[in-house]
């Protein structure tokens, strides 16, 4: 089989414009395994919920697609990804339960190259898929070298090199340019800020342990104010929220309805320094979730930088947009996508927010 | 135990001992809502709170300006009343099944009523509903399991204890299976974690409006088996002496189990199953005042709103994220209930 391969391959690379080998491709994992590709994954099965679109993100397309979690998939197609790849809708999503307890025969049946799956949520979520004797890569999540390695890895697996490195680079740099300009920032200017993972009914919160939200609060420029919590994601009470008294609330994308007239509604949190000052936003829905790492992320810190410190940063958020969108996804942006993305509807009047609205 | 010893249990302690161990009952219960309101992760100091509270008792419909007002009368408030009744309530079926079946290791868990009630609200959390609906499918379902374990355990005629308590246990793992069926199909972002959480138990998004959705299925649930106290009594003895003395245990027994089923399911549905109540406290209680369900039903809800009241207040306040109330009453229950058997059993053997 192998002796035939090297001519379908060699046209491949020539098309991906990618690193002429026809070598195996090795790739050691987030769990530390080894993971041997005989050739470019084409067909890519992955349960993980962001790595849906990070996966369209990376291959710029949704072709390797073979399947996805259902959630992941439902928040594609109701997404812009949605409008970008409408053909998305057609990728299975039986492969695996909401949970990522995978479907093995309907996974096996989909005949991937490749399946990715958790690393650190125990072996039962594994073993199937490695008995089924399916290339299985697992992933880890939380932290932006996380996030940079399994998109890295990722990459490599389906032999786009080419598309992963402008992807990194990009980071890099918008890090680099927040946090040099953050670094001016005295200490005493920094609001806290406070992100809730959960609103509409029980509130949660996350420490700044492994925590990836409060990284990007500190980048732009700002505290956690929920810093003292030992664990992510915990259930706090309103009343804790009233003793941190925070100066900024962002509102997750994981409760589809959130609004901020949840914050301005409720007798406790309403009185924060957040709502007062009305600096409680939604955060952005673009490809993914803006509040978890993502491709997009770099749009995230820039879009935060400026509502923090709008007299330090001067980044043109709707035209970095329609930029990011252009490189990743090959596609146009129109001016209601990046509304609706940036929920200016919802967060119409708050503190800042006017600097977002498209130039008229 | 025999007949002597329960008579004598029944009618045992004089009646000043009685009055004086309710005067302590009603202080420590008065204690624990002090303690309750007093303790936060916000801080107010106690004079400002005894302040805040004349202030509204003086003014009920003032506007609340500041925001230890609010805390003290919007947060802690309604959560310290829901705990305190649903405490009440819970010992209270728990004393009262205790009661019925002649038997004190049975409780709304072990009936399966408990899980039935989760089993209703995760349905309508996954279906998206909440409040009312959330209420009465917990009902629905709680109810649902009790019939079924009535069913399941009347044969020929006559309910056994025991074939009741397995009847329950098998009720019970069935509407576990399905409450773990609705965790499989939930969303893991969404609707997953809030029925996990809701399920460990929590009075954390406690308010107003709560309080009173729940205090209407408690207070009756309450009130019932606090009327049927006699009964109660007259239950407690064999099916033939209790048909000699008027009653029809059958019809009287599913009025308990209806009260019980009502109370289970409104404290499940506003603050998930907070297990070990319904158990443990009728427990504490009977070494209290005795097995005489007149003075044992009003002291059980007592010690039940004064434990849960307290043990709640350390979920809030020990660390800035909640504790899961669930996992301390069980923490406290598991060890309690353990040295509860052993004694039971040990006396049940001697001759």
């Amino acid at each position: 089989m192998k002796t035939v391969m090297p001519l379908g391959i060699a046209s491949l690379i020539l098309a991906g414009a990618s690193a002429a080998h026809a070598d195996p491709i090795e790739i050691t994992d987030q769990a530390g395994r080894e993971v041997v590709l005989e050739k470019p994954a084409e067909r890519v099965a992955s349960i993980p919920m962001p790595m849906a679109s990070t996966l369209i993100a990376i291959d710029g397309g949704v072709e390797k697609q073979v399947g996805m979690n259902p959630v992941a998939k439902q928040a594609v197609l109701d997404g812009i990804l949605g409008k970008i790849y409408p053909e998305a809708r057609d990728i299975p999503s039986d492969i695996t339960a909401p949970n990522f307890i995978p479907n093995v025969e309907e996974l096996a049946a989909t005949n991937p190259d490749l399946v990715i799956q958790w690393a650190d949520r125990g072996n039962d979520l594994v073993d199937p898929i490695t008995n089924a004797g399916l290339t299985t890569m697992l992933i880890s999540y939380g932290t932006e070298e996380k996030a940079r390695d399994y998109m890295t890895m990722s990459a490599v697996a389906m032999g786009r090199d080419d598309r992963i490195g402008p992807l990194i680079e990009w980071r890099e740099e918008v890090a680099s340019d927040i946090a040099d300009k953050a670094a001016a920032i005295d200490d005493a200017d920094k609001p806290k800020v406070l992100y809730l993972l959960r609103a509409q009914e029980t509130l949660k919160a996350s420490g700044a342990k492994n925590n990836y939200n409060t990284w990007y609060i500190e980048l732009a420029g700002g505290k956690s104010a929920s810093a003292d919590l030992e664990a992510n994601g915990v259930t706090i009470n309103p009343e804790q929220i009233a003793a941190w008294n925070p100066d900024v609330i962002l509102l997750n994308n994981f409760e589809s309805d959130i609004s901020p007239e949840r914050i301005y509604e409720d007798p406790i949190l309403s009185l924060t320094n957040a709502a007062q000052n009305h600096k409680v936003y939604r955060m952005p829905l673009g490809g993914y979730r803006w509040d978890p790492p993502n491709t997009e992320s770099p749009l995230t810190w820039m879009w935060l930088a400026e509502l923090l410190h709008p007299d330090v940063f001067d980044y043109d958020l709707r035209a970095e947009m329609k930029d990011a969108y252009a490189k990743i996804y090959d596609y146009d942006l129109t001016e209601d996508d990046i509304d609706g993305i940036l929920w200016t509807d919802l967060n119409e009047g708050a503190a800042n927010y006017e600097q977002f609205k498209a130039k008229s | 135990m025999s007949d002597v010893t329960a008579g004598a249990r029944l009618h045992g302690g004089s009646g000043a001992l009685r009055a004086g161990v309710f005067v302590g009952l009603f202080a420590a219960l008065f204690a624990a809502l002090i303690f309750a309101i007093g303790a936060g992760r916000f801080a107010v100091s106690p004079g400002r709170i005894a302040e805040i509270i004349f202030a509204w008792m003086a003014a009920p419909s003032a506007p609340l300006e500041n925001i230890d007002e609010r805390i003290v009368l919007l947060v802690r408030m309604p959560r310290v009343l829901i705990a305190a009744v649903s405490g009440a309530a819970l010992a209270v079926g728990g004393a009262a099944l205790q009661g019925v079946f002649r038997n004190p290791l049975v409780s709304q868990q072990v009936l399966g009523i408990s899980q039935g009630a989760a089993f209703g609200g995760a349905l309508a959390i996954l279906l998206g509903y909440a409040g009312v609906t959330l209420l009465g499918l917990a009902f629905i379902f709680g109810l649902a399991a009790l019939v079924i374990v009535g069913l399941l355990a009347r044969i020929n005629g006559r309910t056994e204890i025991v074939t009741v308590i397995l009847s329950g246990m098998v009720v019970g793992a069935l509407f576990s299976a399905l409450v773990s069926v609705v965790q499989f199909v939930a969303d893991p972002n969404t609707s997953l974690p809030a029925i996990v959480y809701w399920l460990m138990g929590s009075f954390s998004t406690a308010t107003w409006a709560r309080f009173w959705l729940g205090l209407p299925g408690l207070a009756i649930g309450i009130v019932a088996v606090w009327l049927f106290r006699y009964r109660l009594n007259l239950l407690a003895l064999e099916d033939t002496e209790a048909r000699s003395l008027g009653v029809n245990p059958d019809r009287e027994r599913w009025f308990i189990f209806i009260a019980t089923a009502l109370m289970t399911a409104t404290s499940v549905a506003i603050a998930g199953i907070i297990g070990w109540i319904g158990l443990v406290i009728p427990h504490a209680a009977r070494i209290l005042v005795g097995e005489d369900h007149r003075v044992l039903i009003p002291a059980s809800a007592i010690l039940g709103a004064t434990y849960l009241t307290f043990v709640d207040t350390l979920a809030r306040t020990l660390t800035s994220a909640e504790i899961p109330l669930g996992v301390l009453t069980a923490l406290i229950g598991a060890p309690v209930f353990g040295l509860l058997l052993r004694r039971h059993f040990s006396k049940a053997n001697q001759p």
